[in-house]
């Protein structure tokens, strides 16, 4: 089988790197980063990855801005990450389509792995 | 001719005038003509001599007022005009032909009195006026023999100015001036009665009996100059003769409405002395307007500190630019400044009463006076209270923000660091070691981020060592030179200390952002119970205190405090913040 292919999307270079070092070590192929609303959809129109790691709070808006521009079709697996806590975000992490939510401090492969499972 | 007149030149013109009055009497009791003499050798000089006396008073009175010259200008033309009974051709002509210069004087009167500036409607019509009677009237001199047209049945005199007999144009002449004359008198008649209206109740009062005798005057007049139009010669007659009772009535109105003016202000101030003994509450005010007989008028306290006025309800107003046609009248009781009446300035002519009514008032006005400090005072602590607020969530914002964005992400990158480690530990040791590296920068970062923040929130520095510790390591970690001097070594009350402390952090980081100074100087002394901190750059200046949240923050903080903070700031000139903070507190 071959490796699910990751976009990255957080505004901090240094939580990038470290997530990429971390789901590669897992063996996913990470197939680019971005770090706000606009540079995650483009990257997402031109990279078809597999999944998205998407951390909520970005510079030009959040996650959900990011789903709910993308509509329900063909959609890539969309997973939320935040440094907040999960209950800051209510409701919405339920319902925005979002496949589940990590929290930072706790991102690695076999987290990635249980969530999209 | 502004200042006071002396006695001598009044003597001199009421010499001159009475002279020439006696000329005229005289003239009339000689007359070869067959009229009746007994009007011209009695209401004649009557009018003159009215009009001579009033018009003297009111000129030593008022010197800077046009009336009393006005007055006398009226005997003189007036006499003059007597001139046209004399036998002699040229006394009888010039006379005949200045009579109706009396008139458009009146009307002058009547437009400027009490003392106002006379409005350009009120101008072109007085120019039209003069222009009637000294020139459009003129041909008919130079073209008519016998001016008097049959009004007088022997020994009539000739026109002096005749040059060439053309009686058709000069009729012409004639019926023209008629007309213009009666446009001239009507449309100031009109415009007189629509200022009558708009004045305040005590100017109407003493204006009153010259307005009436006015108004008798004008209608004369324009009966007959219209009865003369239509050529009805005896009621013209008549209508001329009610024009001359107004005349002859309007100085010694002046006199009525002189004594009128000092018995009902008298009175007025009596009663407002009574009434404002009993006043309620906030009824100042309607007292003062009842004594003034002017409904508009509005009161302004003076609130010392810091120095200004209010309104009752405690609003700051501006007294420096009041609107044309108000005027502004100083409250004074024991010496002292209490507030001020802003009236209609018709009531300028008034000052005696405006000026009791003011003296009467300063009392009641000094209670109300403290209310309304006391409101302005409630208002700001209200509105410094909600900034204070405003301040504080902001505050709360940027520290949630400042975690979120430092410490939060340090400790996350941190983790994921740990974890990478953990995950390399077997495979690759020397990789894990190098994470373990790096974690542990991240770590020194992080906490240094966190006493950043810590020393925002509230200085342990000062908490603990005190004020001049606490500014020397702020100054020290300042890119610019900054001198420090005069702290005091004792520790001050808690809240002032921390004032004190903000006030230097947040200019410094002024200068370091905006100034661009290469030196700044910060100095705190205590005085007179206050702590009076300064900081001062070299730098560009032009700092607006008002467009920034910092300074405004800072500003509401020591209000709080009851101190007040100064920014000076010409562009080019450097920065100077001041801020002064009573100890009293603790």
């Amino acid at each position: 089988m071959r490796a699910r292919r990751v976009l990255i999307v957080d505004d901090h270079p240094a939580v990038r790197t470290m997530a990429r070092l971390l789901l590669e070590d897992c063996g996913y192929a990470v197939a680019g980063e971005a770090e706000d609303v606009a540079g995650a959809l483009e990257a997402i129109g031109r990279l078809r990855p597999d999944v998205v790691l998407l951390d909520i709070q970005l510079p030009d808006g959040d996650a959900f801005d990011v789903l709910g521009a993308l509509g329900p079709r063909a959609r890539p697996d969309v997973v939320l990450v935040s440094s907040r806590d999960r209950a800051d975000y209510g409701p919405r992490i339920e319902t925005c389509g979002a496949r589940g939510f990590i929290a930072k401090a706790e991102l690695s492969g076999a987290a990635l792995a249980e969530v999209l499972a | 001719m502004r200042g006071r007149p002396s006695g001598v030149l009044l003597a001199g013109v009421a010499l001159a005038e009475l002279a020439l009055a006696t000329v005229v009497v005289w003239l009339t009791l000689e007359s070869a003509r067959d009229e009746p003499r007994l009007i011209g050798a009695t209401l004649g000089p009557f009018i003159a001599l009215s009009f001579l006396g009033v018009g003297l008073y009111a000129w030593r009175r008022r010197p800077e007022q046009p009336v009393g010259l006005l007055m006398i200008a009226i005997s003189v033309t007036w006499s003059l005009s007597g001139l046209s009974i004399a036998d002699d051709d040229l006394l009888a002509t010039l006379g005949a032909y200045l009579s109706p210069l009396a008139v458009v004087l009146v009307l002058q009167l009547l437009v400027v009195f009490p003392d106002r500036p006379i409005e350009p409607a009120a101008r072109r019509l007085l120019a039209l006026g003069y222009a009637t009677v000294l020139g459009l009237r003129l041909p008919y001199f130079l073209l008519e023999a016998d001016f008097y047209d049959g009004q007088c049945a022997s020994g009539c005199p000739q026109s002096a100015f005749l040059v060439s007999e053309q009686p058709g144009i000069a009729e012409a002449f004639l019926l023209a001036s008629l007309i213009a004359g009666l446009v001239a008198v009507g449309g100031i008649a009109l415009l007189l009665r629509r200022r009558e209206r708009a004045e305040p109740q005590a100017v109407r009062y003493a204006v009153g009996p010259v307005q009436t005798a006015g108004a008798v005057l004008i209608g004369g007049l324009i009966g007959d100059f219209g009865l003369q139009l239509v050529e009805l010669e005896t009621l013209s007659a008549l209508s001329g003769l009610v024009a001359l009772l107004g005349l002859a009535a309007l100085p010694w109105a002046f006199v009525v409405g002189l004594a009128r003016s000092h018995r009902t202000n008298a009175a007025a101030v009596a009663r407002l002395v009574q009434d404002l003994g009993a006043t309620p509450d906030g009824g100042v005010r309607d007292r003062v307007a009842q004594a003034l007989g002017d409904p508009t008028v509005q009161l302004a306290y003076w609130r010392d500190p810091p120095g200004g006025f209010v309104t009752r309800e405690g609003t700051p107003v501006q007294l420096g630019h009041v609107p044309a046609g108000r005027c502004v009248t100083l409250v004074e009781h024991d010496g002292r400044r209490i507030g001020a009446l802003v009236h209609d300035a018709a009531l300028e002519d008034q000052e005696g009463l405006v000026r009791a009514v003011a003296g009467a008032a300063g009392l009641a006005m000094a209670n109300e006076a403290l209310d309304a400090a006391l409101r302005a005072r409630v208002d700001e602590l209200e509105q410094s209270r909600a900034r204070l607020l405003e301040v504080s969530l902001f505050e709360r914002r940027r520290i949630e923000r400042n975690l979120h964005d430092g410490a939060q992400q340090r400790l996350v990158g941190l983790a994921l660091q740990l974890s990478l480690a953990r995950e390399q530990l077997d495979r690759d040791p020397a990789r894990a070691a190098e994470q373990l590296d790096a974690a542990r920068e991240q770590l020194a970062q992080g906490l240094e981020e966190l006493r950043e923040l810590a020393r925002g929130i509230h200085p342990a520095i000062l908490t603990d060592r005190g004020l001049e510790p606490a500014l020397r390591s702020l100054a020290e970690r300042a890119p610019t030179e900054v001198a420090l001097t005069g702290v005091p070594d004792e520790r001050l009350p808690e809240p002032v200390e921390a004032a004190v402390y903000f006030v230097v952090a947040e200019a410094l980081t002024n200068v370091e952002r905006y100034a661009g100074a290469d030196h700044a100087t910060v100095q705190v002394q205590r005085e007179n119970g206050h702590a009076l901190v300064e900081v001062r750059d070299d730098g560009v200046g032009g700092a607006d205190p008002a467009a920034g949240t910092g300074l405004r923050g800072l500003a509401d903080r020591l209000q709080a405090l009851d101190g007040r903070l100064d920014v000076e700031s010409p562009p080019g000139s450097g920065t100077t913040v001041r801020a002064r903070i009573p100890c009293a507190s603790s």
